[in-house]
């Protein structure tokens, strides 16, 4: 574990790199008075005791996606009791083949009804469930204001955490996707585009690609030159999979990459400034957003956002940062989202067996 | 290795809210569990009214090819941040306002050595918006609600400042801890208590999320007349953390041993001698000679410590009250 001072993101290009300061002296804190305790912190035990009372639909109004192997993979929020649900898109390109899990040992096959990538949402329906709990938006509330208190249910409703508006609400313009490389025209035997330097932690390194790599095409497009390879790549959603045919050491090969929002990328190159459990794959694109301080982590995305009086006030959509989260609010989304769900009801579709 | 275990030891201790949490939430009921609530709405609205009036004195900072954040805490346009934000005293900086408009500042005095500094608006002429600092060091207690603000990432202004609320885990001699969770480009932003002082300037993130750093007021106060007329300080100075007298360093066998001991010093008067070897500070165990003198000037003057120290092999305790460092041991 290393300290670092927080000056500094880096101006140019608008990127965000951010500087590390270590300092020597951090080690020499002498306390005056005692530690404070978990459970007396803002997302202790204390707190959260007597918020959890008043908000007895939103523990219930969650779900969890997980993947075969039972790994959790996003959250989900019920707005159907017939098992309508939503969930953040770019974490779940392959829903159908992932179950949605709740109250603790439920789960159920999924039906994916509608994608709406604009607002990176997922409509599908629980096959086969009735009788869940399902959240009523509020669409006409308008506490969006610094300083509001907020909260939501996390690890597939077992607990809650809480956090404030922190900023004002707004668009988040989109700089489409990337995989994380830097790229060279190297001449080579064969056609292609060199990859001369990944991301940490990038899309790219996670697929298995290395510098010195020749991209050789991309979902079926030979790979040409650099521009066309970026703009190609940027053309796709954060999220999406993208085939890479590539060579290594004159032997062909194929990998799929899961790209992530360029924006991202950029703006954590060198890692990613400790953000606590990572942070989401698309964290721009959004309508309207509202940003809070609340402690999630990416898997609690897609999942319900509430004021303290148990009202549904969005979802969370993107965990960006340290600090930040995304979420949408109702009135961006939901009256999309009602008359899908009444077309997909009437008549009732068949469910599988 | 140290810092490595103290991670993993706190990550043991967060399976247990969880366990405890459920725990309560089985027992609280009625008005009982409505107090964290009722705590909560006030916490809001004194947060909200503080934030709207205290708003107009945050400012973000460029400087070089960086950005960071500030408060200006006079009329005369007098700005607090960071030590490390500011670098060295006589550098122009850009001072972005709350309104998007940038002006020019420039780096007063720094103390290096808490993480303390002072920018000066060019313009003094001018009556800057600005709010007070809390002079009431030690009520920044553990437990209280507090809030930061800052630009992180840079000045936005669509997004606005960013907002954090939560609560003070650790005071120490210099600096506070809280939950209100910090990063990049808030460095020298305002930590305020809900009376709308500034209580702390944002410094350092550790990994964990509730590991944010922030300069008390206490080094501000201290090296106030020192960085306003632009004096760096390196070491600590009279008054400014606590002064054994003693000369160390690391012996043959990797033990951290006493050299020298000043005639008069609190060292000579609680019976330390050349050859003693230094075992712990109070609790704490002796690892390196600058983790020991760092741990010592972490201490405020008067504090009375007790040092395990070995003799001939005879392990003693030896009550030390530590005194200020004298003039001449400066620079």
């Amino acid at each position: 574990m290393r300290p670092v001072g927080m000056t500094k993101g880096n101006l140019r290009a608008g990127c965000g790199v951010v500087s590390l300061f270590v300092f020597l002296l951090s080690v020499a804190h002498a306390d005056t008075r005692a530690t404070l305790s978990q459970e007396e912190r803002t997302n202790g035990a204390q707190i959260l005791g007597g918020v959890e009372t008043t908000l007895p639909g939103a523990r219930a109004a969650v779900a969890q996606i997980k993947d075969a192997k039972g790994k959790a993979v996003s959250a989900a929020v019920w707005v159907g009791a017939d098992g309508y649900f939503l969930t953040k898109a770019s974490e779940v390109p392959e829903l159908e083949k992932q179950r949605i899990h709740w109250d603790k040992e439920k789960s159920a096959e999924i039906r994916e009804i509608h994608r709406l990538n604009a607002h990176d949402l997922v409509l599908a329906q629980a096959v086969g469930v009735s009788g869940v709990t399902p959240v009523k938006f509020e669409t006409s509330a308008s506490k969006t204001a610094y300083g509001q208190w907020l909260a939501a249910p996390v690890k597939g409703g077992s607990e809650i955490r809480i956090g404030i508006i922190s900023a004002q609400p707004r668009k988040i313009q989109g700089f489409g996707a990337a995989m994380g490389i830097r790229m060279d025209e190297q001449p080579s035997r064969i056609p292609g585009v060199r990859i001369t330097g990944l991301a940490e932690e990038s899309p790219a390194a996670a697929a298995g690609l290395k510098a010195g790599d020749l991209i050789t095409a991309l979902d079926g497009k030979p790979a040409t030159d650099m521009k066309q390879v970026s703009d190609l790549i940027k053309s796709y959603q954060p999220g999406d999979y993208m085939e890479v045919k590539y060579s290594r050491e004159g032997k062909p090969r194929t990998t799929r990459v899961r790209l992530a929002s360029r924006m991202k990328i950029m703006m954590n190159w060198d890692g990613e400034d400790f953000a606590n459990g990572g942070i989401s794959l698309r964290t721009d694109n959004f309508a309207r957003i509202i940003q809070h301080d609340l402690p999630l982590t990416p898997l609690d995305m897609g999942g319900p956002l509430f004021d303290l009086e148990g009202h549904a006030l969005g979802i969370n959509i993107a965990r960006v940062d340290r600090v930040t989260t995304f979420a949408l609010p109702a009135s961006v989304f939901w009256k999309e989202i009602e008359p899908l769900i009444e077309a997909d009801r009437h008549p009732p579709k068949a469910l599988k067996p | 290795m140290q810092a490595l275990f103290l991670i993993m030891l706190s990550q043991v201790r967060s399976l247990s809210p969880a366990i405890l949490w459920l725990m309560l939430g089985l027992q609280v009921c009625g008005e009982e569990a409505r107090a964290p609530l009722k705590e909560l709405l006030t916490v809001q609205s004194d947060v909200q009214s503080l934030f709207a009036k205290v708003r107009p004195a945050v400012v973000a900072v460029r400087i070089s090819d960086g950005t960071a954040s500030g408060v200006i805490i006079n009329a005369e346009g007098l700005i607090l941040t960071a030590a490390h934000v500011a670098e060295k005293p006589g550098r122009e900086v850009r001072v972005v306002l709350d309104d998007g408009k940038t002006v020019k500042g420039t780096t007063l005095g720094l103390d290096k050595t808490t993480d303390a500094a002072l920018i000066q608006l060019q313009d003094k002429e001018r009556s800057w918006p600005h709010v007070k600092l809390s002079r009431e060091v030690v009520k920044a207690l553990p437990g209280t609600w507090c809030f930061a603000l800052g630009h992180p990432g840079g000045f936005d202004k669509e997004r606005g400042v960013v907002l954090r609320v939560g609560k003070i885990i650790r005071q120490t001699a210099n600096s506070l801890q809280t939950d209100c969770v910090l990063m990049g480009g808030d460095s020298g932003g305002p930590l305020f208590n809900l009376k709308g002082e500034v209580i702390g300037i944002h410094s350092q993130i550790w990994e964990e999320r509730d590991h944010n750093m922030h300069v008390s007021m206490a080094p501000f106060l201290r090296s106030w007349d020192e960085m306003k007329s632009s004096l760096v300080i390196r070491v600590w100075r009279t008054g400014s953390g606590g002064y054994l007298g003693a000369a160390i360093d690391v012996n043959a066998a990797g033990k951290v041993e006493v050299l020298e001991v000043i005639e008069g010093s609190p060292a000579q008067k609680a019976g330390l001698i050349a050859g003693d070897v230094v075992e712990a500070l109070e609790t704490q165990a002796v690892s390196s000679a600058s983790q020991f003198s760092n741990a010592v000037r972490a201490r405020a003057a008067e504090d009375e410590i007790v040092l395990k120290v070995l003799r001939a092999n005879a392990a003693r305790e030896l009550r030390v009250k530590l005194a200020s460092r004298p003039k001449e041991d400066e620079g």
